[in-house]
């Protein structure tokens, strides 16, 4: 099995999708931090060089403002208002969720490419894991080998799970190392607080406990991986399903860009929550955002997502043991 | 041909799409032996072959390999196969000796110095570390059978081998299925559309047309049967009519006439023309093309 | 060397898978786990300096839409073009903090002076000014609710509790700002009802300015007169709010009430 796991990752290597991925990574970090920079210094300019506190609180006090007028949506209404509670809570325990620093910009990044940008860098790694064996023939060659087919496909499988660690990882240094050097790199042991959680428009702060920035780093990234993981099976199995590895992007594209709107629109519909495109956004149960749909849950997202996960995978082994390659 | 068989195939059958492609296949290769798997394109070899191999799995019939069923024992049965279907597609963005090493990998029976032997026997250590998309078909071809090979199986399958290559590669890959086929003691499964390619290289041919085996039989007798005999001679119309008396005649394109060979009968044709002052200024037997065969055999249905 | 990239990404990835698998299982653990509250306002203020800043003017502006600047086309309001005449008048640099809500009442404002940095804020204030008690008066800009008498007294009284309830919250916030609350004006004042509606805002005025005199420092501001002859002329389109010459007016007088000197001084 090694072997085979070995000669995957020897093939996505040569074929420098992953090489590409880390430079669309890379290329893009300096964006942002730049972007991030220019907030920075542009709250800077207008507030004069204020106490964080002073800023958060003009915050809250436009957001208070915006909630008076009438003619606000009842969606955003809901999530200004658990912003503001959230801001608010922050405010009372003397804890700055935004100072600047790598880590922060990290966290800040990860949380905001969680449900579009990673899960596209992990499709364009995935999809033509299988598709591009089957258009370029040289399925026939694998499969006629002493080796069953769901060992192979395993082992696709393990190389996609490691390309995908390995995409996170690439995200988690690059937007480190790279934001450090407007930021600095420190800011490790802020604290911050998780454990929020929405009812109705209501924040739910029994649960609010303290955790170090780099604890709470590690508990976004490993959710992240997790979405990474489900999009990447997904992915897989459409891989395994089709022969074209266009078709595969193009489904999944149209499924998480789907996603990305239906999580501004679906409050209405309710059993669009079923949908895994509209539960990727599991960092925002963590920091404590409004919800799309009523009655979603980080348990809820990742069980829905699991089950999208689990149900892509069974069909991908037992398409792909019985399938007639021709 | 006593030994045990290296590949069987049993009534096999397939069935797409409610379409009925292969009609119940038998037949069976021995260790040593080149056997050619004839018949015009869409006849049903390749759909035969990649059931042969696993790919496909067939609606009924069996087959074994080194007397391992494909289906119930997979894994045993392809220790012992060596395959290309179509064309030799490797990876183009590895070079040579990496798609070597990525297939020698995935059977740990393999030892690593197999790569090398593999190489030399087809001849690409000049260009093994260079990528796939460098090389031209005819390398790839022998890159394809190198991958074959390694495994040391007792049953190759070449689907089409010299389809694409130049005259020249098409013998050198002639000469070098038999040279395998004597050396290795290999069984080679050999498809082809051309008449020409099978009749030079195989011992025994099984020629399909529309899904069905039509005939099973060496090269040796099927051509034996169909053995003839032209005649140069002058005046035609009297050899004609003379000839006819005795046997079947027809006449060649040429001025020439042909008639059924048949060995105790001939000097006494001849006695008989010579007598009756026709002037015989060649006689010889020819071989005949599969084509013609293949024209008898099948009833009149054209190849190509 | 190739060789070397694919066994260094290989375990570069593993590890990696590792490390994220971990990330994840803390997730599940430390988000369905009960854990223990945060020790709710840590003393800790490592660098919420409440210290008055030598070189700057701050000027802390608390209220309702007044302050915010409502019907501003420029969206300062009052607040901000005291604050450019005040830059005018002065090098000091001017540090405005606007708190203001819109729809603000006493009542919404006593409650936002709970808040641990309002209450900073207003302990950093030179000066600090304000608008309070036209959302306990006026529905929502539409006009009098009822000119009964009875309601409004009750209104008036629940009012002046507050309002003395956020005075005295300010002055034992901060002791030395001068408190400048910018008073009602009639913005009905050429409806009908015009002479009932203006007995009843100048009522409530002078009400306030009695309370506010019983606090030092403490600057009732009238605009009652800017706004009673061109009440039009003065306001948005809402009819409620004033204009950019209105805010201007406002700003103007709040400007001329501010002496520099003292303000300097006192600080
Ligand atoms: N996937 C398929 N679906 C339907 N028909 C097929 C499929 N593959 C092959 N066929 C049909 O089966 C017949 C045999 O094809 P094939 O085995 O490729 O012929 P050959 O290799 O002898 O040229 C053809 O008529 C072809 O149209
Ligand atoms: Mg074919």
């Amino acid at each position: 099995m090694i072997n085979l796991v070995r000669n995957e990752m020897l093939k996505l290597l040569r074929k420098k999708r992953l090489y590409v991925i880390v430079l669309i990574i890379a290329f893009l970090v300096p964006l942002f931090t730049y972007a991030q920079f220019k907030e920075i210094q542009d709250q800077r300019e207008k507030l004069g060089n204020q106490d964080w506190r002073t800023v958060l609180q003009q915050e809250i006090t436009d957001t208070q403002n915006r909630l008076s007028s009438s003619r606000i949506q009842d969606e955003w209404r809901k999530y200004l208002k658990i912003r503001l509670s959230q801001q608010q809570y922050y405010l009372e325990n003397d804890i700055d969720p935004r100072a600047p620093g790598a880590p922060t910009f990290m966290r800040i990044f990860v949380e905001n490419s969680i449900d579009l940008l990673l899960p596209l860098l992990v499709m364009v790694i995935v999809a033509d894991l299988v598709s591009s064996e089957a258009s370029g023939g040289t399925i026939k060659l694998l499969l006629t080998r002493p080796v069953k087919r769901w060992r192979i496909l395993l082992s696709k499988y393990l190389a996609m799970l490691l390309s995908v660690s390995f995409i996170v990882l690439s995200v988690a240094v690059l937007s480190y190392g790279i934001s450090g050097v407007v930021f600095g790199y420190g800011g490790w042991n802020m604290p911050l607080l998780t454990g929020f959680s929405v009812s109705g428009d209501e924040l739910i702060t029994d649960n609010v406990h303290i955790v170090p920035q780099w604890q709470y780093i590690l508990m976004e990234f490993g959710l992240v991986w997790y979405v990474c993981v489900i999009v990447g099976t997904l992915t897989f199995m459409l891989s395994v399903l089709l022969r074209s590895t266009a078709a595969v992007m193009g489904i999944m594209l149209a499924s998480l860009i789907a996603g990305a709107i239906l999580a501004n629109m679906v409050s209405s519909w309710e059993s669009a929550k079923y949908f895994f495109m509209v539960n990727l956004n599991l960092t925002n149960y963590v920091s404590g955002m409004a919800t799309p749909i009523e009655g979603m849950s980080l348990g809820f997202s990742m069980s829905v997502l699991a089950v999208w996960g689990i149900a892509g995978f069974i069909i991908a082994f037992v398409t792909f043991s019985k399938r007639d390659i021709y | 041909m006593s030994q045990s068989p290296a590949l069987e195939v049993e009534n096999l059958t397939k069935r797409i799409k409610g379409k009925q492609i292969i009609k119940g296949v038998s037949f069976t290769l021995f260790p040593g032996e080149v056997f050619g798997f004839l018949g015009p394109n869409g006849a049903g070899k390749t759909t035969t072959i990649r059931m042969i191999v696993g790919l496909i799995s067939p609606t009924s019939g069996t087959i074994k390999i080194g007397g391992r069923n494909v289906r119930t024992d997979f894994t045993e049965a392809m220790r012992h196969l060596g395959c290309i279907v179509e064309n030799p597609e490797l990876y183009p963005f590895l070079t040579g000796w990496e798609n070597l090493e990525h297939f020698a990998k995935m059977d740990p029976s393999i030892p690593k110095s197999r790569l090398q032997e593999v190489i030399t026997l087809v001849g690409l250590s000049n260009r093994i570390h260079d990528r796939v998309s460098t090389y031209s078909l005819g390398m790839r071809q022998r890159l394809g059978i190198a991958q074959a090979l390694l495994g040391r199986p007792k049953v190759l399958i070449l689907d089409e081998p010299t389809n694409g290559l130049d005259p020249a590669g098409i013998r050198e890959m002639r000469e070098f299925i038999r040279q395998l086929a004597r050396e290795e003691n290999l069984s080679v499964l050999v498809s082809s559309h051309l008449l020409s390619e099978i009749q030079l290289m195989c011992d025994r041919v099984a020629i399909i047309s529309k899904g069905s085996v039509i005939r099973t039989d060496s090269v040796q007798n099927l051509l034996a049967e169909q053995e003839r005999v032209i005649w140069k001679a002058e005046p035609l119309p009297l050899a004609k009519q003379l000839l006819s008396e005795e046997t079947e005649v027809t006449e060649g394109a040429d001025g020439t006439l042909i008639t059924l060979y048949n060995e105790p009968l001939l000097p006494d044709w001849n006695e008989k023309l010579v007598k009756g002052g026709v002037k015989v200024k060649e006689m010889r037997t020819q071989l005949p093309s599969l084509e013609d065969l293949f024209l008898e055999v099948t009833g009149g249905e054209s190849i190509d | 060397m190739k060789k070397y990239t694919l066994t260094a990404v290989s375990i570069v990835s593993i590890a990696a898978s590792l490390l994220w698998l971990f990330g994840l299982g803390w997730t599940l653990q430390d988000q369905f786990t009960a854990n223990e509250k945060v020790e709710k306002p840590r003393e800790k203020t490592e660098s919420a300096s409440t210290e008055k800043q030598d070189d700057k003017l701050t000027i802390v502006a608390l209220g309702d839409s007044l302050t915010r600047g409502t019907g501003d086309a420029d969206g300062k309001g009052y607040t901000g073009y005291l604050t450019d005449r005040l830059k005018e008048k002065t090098e000091q640099e001017i540090n405005l903090l606007n708190s203001a809500v819109k729809g603000e009442t006493s009542r919404g404002l006593l409650k936002q002076l709970q808040q641990r940095e309002i209450q900073r804020q207003a302990k950093q204030a030179d000066v600090i000014v304000m608008t309070i008690g036209g959302n306990d008066l006026f529905q929502q800009g539409a006009a009098l609710e009822s000119l009964d008498m009875n309601t409004i007294n009750s209104k008036r009284q629940l009012y002046l509790s507050n309002v003395k309830k956020i005075y005295t919250q300010l002055r034992d916030l901060n002791k030395d700002a001068a408190i400048y609350h910018v008073g009602l004006y009639n913005p009905f004042s050429n409806l009908p009802d015009a002479k009932t509606t203006s007995s009843i805002v100048r009522d409530w005025n002078f009400q306030s300015a009695e309370t506010a005199a019983e606090y030092e420092d403490i600057v009732y501001v009238p605009t009652f007169d800017l706004f009673q002859l061109q009440v039009e002329s003065y306001l948005y389109t809402d009819q409620f709010h004033p204009n950019t010459e209105g805010y201007k007016l406002i700003a103007e007088r709040v400007a001329s009430l501010i002496n520099f000197e003292q303000e300097e001084d006192e600080s």
